[in-house]
């Protein structure tokens, strides 16, 4: 996690400071915060590559877990599906980093589209935002023994939680906004 | 026909052209202008059907923006965002919709927070020991500080045949002087009739979500997965129309209209009246 980065692009989306208690997203903070979720979301990216991947060592995959799991709000599942099968396994996000982690493939790749699509912010009932941030991934599994080789493509539909907060820095009180990863939805695509 | 494919062959040439921003490694994948052209969320359905965004979906446009609901842009969003591949929707249906939602008198648009759209979600539930599905009813209504989904109604297998109240001479009645008895008939009616819905009004109609939540708070129905999701509209006024997800290969993926219907008098109360299946 680049949290110098994290902390630039907070405090530059920093209302600002203290500002009115505005509620609406104005279209030039939307797309700071869009910055600030993407961000998120290519650090999830980099995770789940380096914990798939066959030459990182298990205390590294952990720790990396750990990173990965601090992005995500409490209680976040995945819920996986299949072309095979519309039915939704759901995971919690830990669960499936280790289930990725323990895949009994020799040589794991996994890459990402150069696609993305970022929705609209709406309001929940807590005043919270959220958002959808979808991304395409590339699997590649190849089993030396059995020469087995697998690949499927699949779409994720990450939720994205944008709260106001605040933080006193040098006695004074400054807000800004903050992203959290939420549940994410798995679809294998026919591509 | 022609027309549609030149308008689709446009798109998919500029999508293809559009440098994708990526998730920023070296090693991402291009891509081919498949995922680019796929509508890949419901709000994409929207932005696009009101021409709210650009050609790749990576600007935004707000009111204020000059191609803000351009409708070129809409029309060639619109061509897109039908199902070309496996829906009997006829071109000359579709092409009347489109210039109704283009009209430069009264244009049409889709409004997330308004009222006219539901999302019908199928569902597994185990139910007293048996998987069985359950399909939700869905529409999104204020709350609090924003919005929120709920379940407007459900339609459920199991309670389907719950109540048949007999008709004609078959029917259980409470004979109409048993006001003066006190109604101690009523014992006859819950004791000896295995109809008790017999009892009720013309104009009752059972509320199977009351059920369907009560049971579940008696522990007699978990929830186990989602199977499936389809949004019904009526926004746009004369007509009704499906949004179904396509996952399959190309460019005419994500969501899409996957049936059009022109809408006469009443027939808005009788595809609703289909669609609930709540008689």
């Amino acid at each position: 996690m680049n949290n110098k980065l994290l902390l630039f692009l907070g405090l530059f989306l920093s209302a600002s400071l203290v500002a009115t208690a505005q509620d609406n997203i104005s279209p030039a903070r939307k797309q700071a915060i869009d910055s600030l979720a993407l961000e998120k979301v290519k650090d999830l990216s980099k995770y789940i590559s380096i914990i798939g991947s066959k030459e990182t060592q298990f205390s590294e995959a952990n720790r990396v877990m750990d990173r990965a799991e601090e992005l995500f709000a409490p209680g976040a599942e995945m819920g996986v599906s299949s072309i095979n099968t519309q039915e939704i396994a759901y995971y919690k996000v830990r669960r499936y980093f280790e289930r990725l982690m323990a895949l009994n493939y020799d040589r794991v790749n996994i890459t990402w589209y150069d696609i993305q699509y970022i929705s609209d912010l709406e309001r929940q009932p807590d005043g919270r935002y959220v958002g959808v941030i979808t991304i395409y991934q590339r699997f590649e599994g190849t089993s030396i023994e059995t020469g087995m080789n697998y690949k499927d493509t699949t779409k994720k539909d990450i939720t994205i939680y944008v709260e106001k907060k605040q933080t006193q820095i040098a006695g004074r009180t400054i807000e800004f906004w903050d992203v959290m990863l939420g549940d994410v939805r798995v679809t294998e695509t026919s591509a | 026909m022609r027309k549609t494919f030149l308008i689709f062959a446009f798109f998919i040439a500029i999508i293809a052209n559009v440098p994708g921003q990526g998730l920023g490694s070296p090693g991402t994948i291009k891509d081919d202008g498949r995922f680019a052209a796929s509508t890949k969320q419901l709000n994409q359905f929207f932005r696009r059907f009101n021409g709210e965004e650009s050609i790749d979906g990576t600007v935004r446009f707000y009111p204020g923006d000059p191609l803000y609901r351009n409708i070129p842009l809409r029309k060639g969003f619109l061509n897109i965002l039908f199902d070309n591949q496996t829906s009997s929707v006829s071109p000359d249906l579709k092409n009347q919709f489109i210039q109704n939602a283009l009209s430069e008198v009264y244009p049409n648009y889709l409004v997330f927070h308004r009222e006219g759209w539901y999302a019908e979600v199928e569902t597994d539930f185990i139910f007293k020991g048996k998987k069985e599905k359950a399909t939700l009813f869905m529409k999104i209504q204020p709350e609090g500080l924003g919005y929120e989904w709920v379940i407007d109604q459900v339609k459920f297998e199991p309670f389907k045949n719950l109540f048949n109240k007999p008709v004609g001479d078959k029917k259980d009645f409470l004979h109409p002087l048993s006001h003066e008895l006190g109604f101690m008939n009523l014992r006859r009616a819950f004791q000896d009739s295995n109809s008790p819905e017999s009892f009720t009004p013309t104009s009752y109609k059972p509320d199977y979500l009351a059920i369907f939540l009560y049971e579940m708070k008696q522990n007699n129905l978990r929830f186990v997965t989602v199977t499936g999701l389809k949004f019904h509209f009526f926004q746009i006024q004369g007509w009704y129309f499906e949004v179904n997800q396509f996952n399959r290969p190309g460019f005419n993926t994500g969501w899409l209209i996957s049936n059009l219907v022109r809408l006469g008098p009443g027939d808005k109360e009788t595809i609703l009246k289909y669609i609930y299946d709540q008689e």
